[in-house]
């Protein structure tokens, strides 16, 4: 994947546990960042963070000096940069907390090293899309940023539910994302018998980033379950 | 209450029964004590019999030795009166003396009808004549009007009937007047003893008859309460200390794992020291799953798991578990198909969607952990009308018959002897999970063997609340 634009983002480690910070700081290296600080506690985050800007953020809730959650609303006072939590509390409680308070994520330790990357790498795609290239299909490429299609040349629009049901299917491109999970990126909570819709939505959806629409090779079904996208990138 | 009145049910129930018998067996003492008397008949059998033994002659009458039998036997004395001129025209040879030997018609209605000279009498005819016995003046109570009105006998058994009512009501009441003082005092203590296995305390009055009772039922309630309080803080305590652990354990593990990992991407490495970091990373990864999973249950298990209950689509619920499980088996070794019914597309009940969704999870890691090597899963979403069934089933390497077993009974997770080496002993948790999350919905769970002995199934059994949109 071509993301090397992202790798530069300047990121914001923050864990009590030196050896933690340690090891994620080696992960994020191999996996290519450059740019990473790391802070112990909430003051040395804080101070880190007025001097230096960062544009990631990886928060620990239980820290020495205070909670990750209130270093987090101070943050969120002064910019929308994204944040990840990654910490030992593991209840639902806490995690609602956190994607309240405006988290991109959370993450339950102990984890897996390529999970930790592969969620950072698709906030910092998400947060960072104005500077994402398009999303590179087999027949057509997909401008989020306008909501548009690119076929041979030609711009075709996605309407409002087209643009939600293509978007939650990128963000999981590769994965199967269940005919539920999209139902509800378009039509919100509790859909509940809009199956039917869905077809007919991605039926349009392929004939527009389809070049042959009824044998779909970037739009795939899985029987019963859902859809995936494949991209080229 | 109930339990008051079942009682006062079956009270007048057998005071009914008993006033009912005790009228039957008046009725057959009554019998049995005067059969005997019926025999006071003989007396007027006697005078017939007399008059049957006596004979004409010439001299007058003779009366045969088998009719002197009969008077001696009778202890009676006897006359003969002629008709027409109401002459004694013979008398036994005992005739006591004042015995008047002429009778006028109205002499004889009364001597008949009842006593003569305070000797009770009886009578038999001869011929146009008549035998009259005197007996002993204290062998008969004689009535001398022996008539009832016409109705009273004709009524007789509505009589009875009437009589037995009266008896019976007056019997309830007496019952009524003397229990309801009891019942008053009862009442509370059936009541605190009822309420006893209930959740609030409980509070008798210790007053009146039963006061003594009414103490005990107090002090029982403050035992449970104070017992179950203490229950609770124990359970409280365990459960915290589980979470605190498996807390703890969280971020050194995430080393463990985190470092594994590095070691084992480091082509620098020799071949085989990176195959024992994988081993390390895959170990440490079941450590967290299993910390995940003892977490959960005991919070389960101790009611410290709120459950965010809501509408949701169970078809959903599983769509999404299998969505993940195909999502992680990249290297495809686990086929999996996937069955549902079209009208359960949209399967709505009551229930916690991430609890509902990890027993499903825990179902298909556990086919994942248990083989290796991969096998064919198949996922079926099934109902009958009344039940929801999901059924997860896998042809891998399944369980013996004693596994299976034992899955089936072990109570609990710790009541696994632990000497058993073989990977589906360690089902244990992930398994006891899906039947917690299970039942605390309500539902059920089997498991089983497949058919030809290999493979392993699950069902869970949920009720369909939600008619189904045809």
């Amino acid at each position: 994947m071509s993301f090397e634009y992202l790798k530069q983002k300047k990121i914001l480690l923050v864990d009590d546990e030196a050896d933690l910070l340690h090891m994620v700081e080696a992960i994020l290296k191999k996996d290519g960042y450059t740019q990473i600080r790391t802070a112990g506690s909430i003051s040395d985050a804080w101070t880190l963070y007025e001097e230096w800007k960062p544009e990631f953020a990886v928060l620990d809730v239980m820290l020495p000096d205070g909670d990750g959650f209130s270093l987090l609303s101070r943050i969120r006072e002064k910019s929308d940069i994204p944040v990840l939590f990654l910490t030992a509390r593991g209840e639902n409680e806490d995690r609602f907390k956190g994607w309240d308070m405006g988290a991109d994520d959370y993450m339950v330790k102990p984890f897996m090293p390529r999970e930790l990357t592969s969620r950072l790498l698709a906030i910092l795609r998400r947060s960072y899309k104005s500077e994402n290239p398009l999303a590179v299909l087999s027949g057509s490429k997909v401008d989020f940023e306008r909501a548009e299609v690119i076929r041979d040349g030609a711009h075709i629009a996605l309407t409002a539910k087209e643009y939600d049901i293509l978007t939650a299917l990128y963000r999981n491109a590769g994965r199967i994302v269940t005919i539920d999970q999209l139902c509800e990126a378009a039509w919100g909570d509790n859909p509940f018998g809009y199956e039917n819709s869905l077809m007919a939505h991605i039926r349009r959806i392929r004939e527009k980033i389809e070049k042959n629409p009824s044998k779909p090779v970037s739009l795939l079904t899985v029987k019963g379950l859902g859809y995936k996208l494949l991209t080229e990138d | 209450m109930r339990n008051t009145w079942k009682l006062i049910r079956r009270f007048v129930l057998i005071l009914l029964l008993s006033v009912i018998t005790l009228f039957i067996l008046n009725v057959v003492l009554l019998i049995a004590y005067t059969y005997d008397d019926a025999n006071n008949r003989g007396g007027w059998q006697a005078a017939e019999e007399i008059a049957q033994e006596l004979t004409e002659t010439k001299e007058g009458y003779r009366l045969s030795p088998y009719g002197e039998e009969i008077l001696e036997e009778m202890d009676a004395w006897g006359i003969l009166i002629e008709d027409g001129s109401g002459d004694v025209v013979w008398h036994s040879g005992n005739l006591p003396s004042g015995i008047p030997l002429h009778y006028s018609v109205s002499d004889v209605s009364w001597g008949t009808r009842g006593y003569i000279k305070d000797y009770p009498t009886t009578a038999g005819a001869r011929g146009e004549d008549l035998v009259i016995l005197g007996h002993p003046k204290k062998r008969y109570w004689k009535q001398m009007w022996n008539t009832w009105s016409y109705k009273l006998i004709a009524n007789a058994p509505q009589t009875a009937i009437k009589v037995l009512g009266f008896n019976i009501l007056a019997v309830l009441l007496i019952y009524v007047l003397s229990t309801s003082g009891i019942l008053k005092s009862v009442k509370p203590i059936v009541e605190g003893i009822e309420a006893l296995p209930g959740e609030d305390e409980v509070y008798v009055r210790e007053k009146g008859l039963l006061s003594g009772l009414g103490a005990s039922i107090n002090r029982t309630s403050e035992k449970l309460l104070s017992q179950k309080y203490a229950l609770k803080k124990k359970e409280r305590a365990q459960a915290n200390w589980i979470a605190g652990v498996s807390h703890d354990i969280r971020t050194p593990l995430s080393m463990v794992m985190g470092y594994a990992g590095q070691l084992e991407e480091n082509a620098a490495l020799p071949e085989e020291a990176r195959k024992q970091a994988q081993v390390i990373r895959l170990q440490s990864v079941r450590m967290k799953n299993l910390i995940n999973d003892l977490n959960l249950y005991s919070k389960l298990e101790y009611h410290m798991q709120p459950m965010q209950m809501s509408r949701i689509n169970l078809s959903a619920v599983v769509r999404l578990a299998v969505a993940d499980f195909v999502n992680l088996d990249l290297e495809q070794k686990y086929p999996i198909k996937w069955e549902i019914e079209e009208e359960l597309s949209v399967c709505i009940m009551e229930g916690d969607k991430e609890l509902l969704g990890r027993a499903v999870n825990n179902l298909l890691t556990n086919v994942r952990v248990h083989n290796p090597d991969g096998c064919k899963v198949s996922v079926k979403l099934k109902t009958d009308g009344e039940k929801i069934r999901l059924r997860i089933e896998d042809n891998g390497a399944g369980v013996s018959a004693e596994q299976l077993d034992r899955l089936k009974n072990a109570p609990h997770y710790m009541a696994d002897d632990g000497n058993e080496t073989g990977n589906r002993s360690r089902h244990g948790m992930g398994l006891l999970i899906v039947r917690q999350i299970v039942s605390a919905h309500g539902g059920e769970v089997e498991f089983g063997r497949g058919e030809s002995g290999k493979g392993f199934w699950a069902e869970l059994l949920f009720l369909l609340t939600e008619k189904i949109k045809s």
